[in-house]
């Protein structure tokens, strides 16, 4: 967890200040990755795997247009040479027939220094054996029973180290450290097959931490709950459908947050620059600051400077400080999410710090970086629930689908819990739930407060062609939705 | 860069006990376009070299992009700690067996010298044939022309040395007009000589409708599914019926049911690396060779894909099928690559539309995903061009719906099936390029099952 090489820096730097030749702007990022995953199953060790990259992405704005190009060689001459190919695929194609908008402008002061995520223990410092143990350990109580047909756990850890330099001045280093696991277990009873996770689905929790994530999540200590749940699922009814009152848990309140509003706000779908591929938005450009999103209960930010959230760094990959921007203030839309290209095409002042891409070998575009709703009035989980007459609680995501302008989605969670006077009742199977986003988000009625309030993260944000996974972070509380269609699927 | 073979022969040497190493070579550009305009322009250059190390059938995976020998040493090395490391904690043995035997192959049946000299004067025609054309019916061009080079190359303790140089062509056209209503066109190939920019926008625009697009309720309907619909739902299917470890594990869709009619007569399904249409594709990431799989064969279910270690879980019998993704098996298991629907005898997607007298046609499905794996539930919303069939034509337009529906129930309720096939790519690829699509006709199915709408 060193500084990289100040050696790397300056030989960026003495490419990059060699490059004008009819380049507008122009950038070169450095980014080597080392990562490990372990993963058990049924008693077994499943994958140890790990990995090395590096490599130097170069990135020219000539003609108003970009062209990107990427090296795995650390070589002056192989910056160089992408530099070169980087500006022959910029002029390739047409000229825009209505001219290209000037890039907003970046920082007054170019980002210099260094900066590295928080991370008490190393997790590359703690032996895969300790690593696989845990995991043997949780995963051995998952199955204590003859009706689980397959249970696991897996950990997750990845160094990102950083280095970007930019004809605007920009010399700065960074080193993300990430960190977090989970666990799942199948059971099965006849044709009825079911699953549940902790602490999240789709690989568990990880977050821009080191090992002690790992273990505050106390993966042995829930291991017999998570199994017990699972079994109770076998022999729950299916959910009912209806309109129901509905108390979101925060991990899919996080992925509710993704979907229908980070996703929606990114100004390059606005600007209908991703409508091929991801999609453009519901939401248009002059919908600022008049758009009711939601109720008065829903106000959400994008923070890059949340501690240990997946999104956070102290630039972003045009040099842009990472900040903390409203985009939406008690229901009504303040702002996007954006980058130098996409602001500077609304005439904005300066982007919202949000140009990210995923290691060295892919253009940087609009991402997200953590989208949160902020946290209400509603007290605790418990307490929302005392305070719902009748509804359901419905936890963990299993599976999601949105259309291409972020406005009609269709989840599906591992569980469903009956509300009854305030109190939890029977569980329920494979509940599911549709909506339209300005209508769901306007039967929001009550969010629950600071205390309930946490970080997920979100490991497979897929956005780009190529294509370009990104984590992300969401901070929620679980919070109650009025008149939601459920049981649809 | 040194040759593929070479390099993973020079890094197997680095090895110790049975090993595999295999190197994935890219090299790809890619020209993104939008508001007919060019946007993104992407070149890429970049390998990994993958070390599989096996200790008593538990495997190890390390990879890595620095080939200098240090680079190289340090991830034999780490294969093998890791290696070591499961064998130590497993109760027996693993169930990763050798890796296949020695063969020497060098695949070339999927390689295009022309789409490999990756000129970017080539896509920047069709980006711009696909913008003028566009033009021409008033509207703006969105879209991707992207072609690519990836060498895979295997070299084993076992004797294999494999090597299979592929290209790959793909592009997309949407066209749009002001009141966003939108028509879509698509391309995927081994040679980019067959991408034609302007082409594919003169299909796009075709379904660019001036009507103004009315609301579906939900129900279920009749509904012609063009090939790049049927290609999405089909690719699904590839993971929630015919993965070979979901299948042992009693959590595929076809768990139980091989042998039985999961589909309607006219339904057969194989998965076939040299099927005329297809990117041929010689031996999967194990090393093993890819042959034609017979997945549902006249309705019937005969069978399911494996890796090596999807084969071993399996037991009674079961081998790999040339279906690994990644060498050691995928912890997700193996997947279908070569998908190919055989076609029926409907002329085309007006013929298919002629018996409906109130039905929807769809030009592709976006977002879709699992349900309920078991049942091979999916949900899926339509995209850039949705249209009402009344009276056996085509139309009006209507604003997209979900769809939440089975897929098996789907096939059972196949009834016709397009003549001519075309291959469903995708230009989107995660991590390293690695094409691959379903080879479909368009069909007619009844039933399908809309859930909402946008």
């Amino acid at each position: 967890m060193t500084v990289p090489d100040p050696a790397l820096l300056a030989l960026l730097r003495d490419r990059i200040d060699a490059a004008p030749r009819g380049c507008a702007y122009a950038e070169a990022r450095f980014v080597g990755r080392t990562f490990e995953r372990i993963r058990v199953r049924n008693g077994e060790t499943d994958a140890i795997d790990t990995g090395t990259s590096e490599g130097i992405g170069v990135r020219v704005r000539a003609d108003g247009r970009w062209g990107f190009a990427a090296t795995r060689e650390i070589t002056a001459e192989a910056i160089e040479d992408a530099l070169d190919r980087a500006l022959h695929v910029a002029r390739t194609g047409p000229v825009a027939s209505r001219g290209a908008s000037e890039l907003a402008p970046g920082p007054e002061l170019p980002a210099r220094g260094h900066w590295a995520s928080p991370c008490e223990l190393d997790p590359f410092a703690v032996s895969v054996e300790d690593k696989l143990s845990l995991l043997l350990e949780a995963d051995a109580l998952l199955r204590a029973d003859p009706r689980i047909r397959r249970g696991g756990g897996e950990t997750h850890a990845m160094r990102e180290t950083w280095a970007l330099v930019t004809t605007d001045g920009a010399a700065c280093t960074q080193i993300r450290t990430e960190c977090g696991g989970g666990l799942q277990v199948l059971a099965a009873d006849g044709d009825v097959v079911q699953t549940r996770s902790y602490p999240a689905a789709h690989g568990g929790d990880v977050a821009l931490a080191g090992w002690e994530h790992v273990l505050a999540l106390n993966l042995v200590a829930e291991a017999p709950r998570v199994r017990d749940e699972a079994l109770e699922l076998l022999a729950a009814p299916p959910c009912p459908s209806g309109r129901h009152t509905v108390i979101l848990g925060g991990e899919q309140l996080a992925l509710q947050v993704h979907e229908s509003i980070g996703h929606a706000l990114e100004l390059d779908r606005i600007l209908l620059e991703e409508a091929a591929y991801a999609g453009a938005s519901w939401v248009a450009a002059g919908d600022l600051g008049a758009l009711r999103y939601g109720s008065e209960h829903l106000t959400v930010t994008a923070d890059a400077t949340l501690p240990g959230a997946l999104g956070s760094a102290a630039w972003d990959d045009e040099g842009v400080p990472g900040g903390r921007t409203t985009l939406i203030e008690d229901g009504v839309l303040r702002a996007t999410l954006s980058d130098r290209t996409s602001a500077g095409q609304l005439g904005l002042p300066a982007s919202t710090a949000c140009c990210r891409a995923e290691g060295f070998a892919r253009q940087p575009i609009v991402r997200m970086t953590n989208v949160s709703i902020e946290p209400g009035a509603a007290g605790s989980l418990d307490d929302l629930i005392a305070a719902t007459e009748h509804g359901l609680l419905l936890e963990t995501n299993r599976s999601w689908s949105i259309d291409d302008r972020r406005l009609h989605f269709q989840f599906g969670c591992e569980t469903a819990r009956e509300i009854r006077d305030g109190k939890l009742g029977r569980l329920y199977r494979d509940p599911s739930y549709a909506g339209v986003t300005p209508t769901f988000w306007g039967g929001l009625d009550a969010v629950c407060s600071a205390p309930a309030w946490r970080v997920w993260g979100v490991m497979n944000c897929g956005k780009g062609e190529p294509g370009q996974m990104l984590p992300v972070g969401h901070g929620t509380a679980p919070a109650r939705f009025r008149d939601v269609e459920v049981g649809v699927a | 860069m040194r040759d593929a073979i070479a390099l993973a022969e020079h890094v197997l040497a680095m090895t110790s006990g049975q090993a595999l190493v295999r190197v994935v070579a890219e090299r790809s550009l890619s020209l993104r376009f939008a508001r007919s305009a060019p946007t993104q322009s992407t070149s890429v250059e970049d390998l990994d070299v993958e070390v599989v190390v096996l200790r008593d059938g538990h495997a190890g995976l390390a990879t890595t992009n620095r080939i200098d020998d240090d680079g190289l040493r340090a991830a034999a090395r780490r294969a093998e700690e890791a290696a070591a490391i499961a064998a130590a904690h497993a109760s027996g043995a693993g169930p990763y067996p050798a890796p296949a035997p020695g063969a020497v192959i060098e695949g070339l049946a999927g390689w295009d010298g022309r789409t490999a000299e990756l000129d970017p004067s080539d896509g920047g025609a069709e980006v711009e044939a696909a913008i003028v054309e566009a033009g021409t019916h008033g509207l703006e061009a969105f879209g991707i022309w992207s072609a690519g080079e990836v060498t895979h190359a295997i070299a084993s303790t076992e004797g294999a040395r494999l090597v299979d140089r592929v290209t790959d062509s793909y592009m997309k056209v949407i066209c749009r007009d002001d009141e966003a209503r939108c028509g879509f066109a698509s391309s995927t190939d081994m040679r980019l000589a067959t991408v034609d920019g302007a082409a594919l926008a003169r299909v796009a625009s075709e379904k660019v409708t001036p009507a103004t697009a009315i609301d579906l309720p939900p129900g279920r309907y009749t509904a012609v599914l063009d090939a790049d619909a049927v290609g999405e739902l089909l690719a699904f299917a590839g993971t929630l019926a015919f993965n070979g470890l979901a299948h042992a594990e009693g959590r595929g869709a076809l768990s139980g049911r091989l042998g039985e009619e999961v589909a309607s007569t006219k339904v057969t399904i194989t998965d076939d690396p040299r099927a005329a249409g297809t990117l041929p594709r010689t031996f999967d990431a194990d090393g093993v060779a890819k042959r034609a799989i017979p997945l549902i064969e006249r309705g019937i279910a005969r069978g399911v894909v494996h890796d090596l270690r999807s084969a071993a879980v399996a037991g009674d019998g079961a081998g790999s099928t040339g279906h690994a993704v990644a060498p050691g098996g995928s912890p997700e298991g193996p997947e279908t690559t070569n998908l190919v629907l055989a076609p029926g005898d409907a002329e085309d997607v007006a013929a298919l539309c002629a018996p409906i007298e109130r039905g929807i046609y769809v030009t592709r499905f976006w977002y879709t995903n699992t349900v309920r794996e078991r049942d091979a539930v999916v949900t899926s919303m339509t995209r850039d061009g949705t249209f009402l069939i009344e009276n056996g034509r085509i139309t009006r337009p209507i604003r997209d719906v979900r769809i939440t529906d089975s897929l098996l129930r789907l096939l059972t309720d196949v009834e016709a099936l397009g003549a001519g096939q075309r291959l469903i790519g995708h230009g989107e690829f995660y991590g390293r390029r690695f094409a691959h699509g379903v080879l479909c006709p368009p069909i007619r199915v009844g039933g399908l099952r809309v859930t909402g709408g946008a």
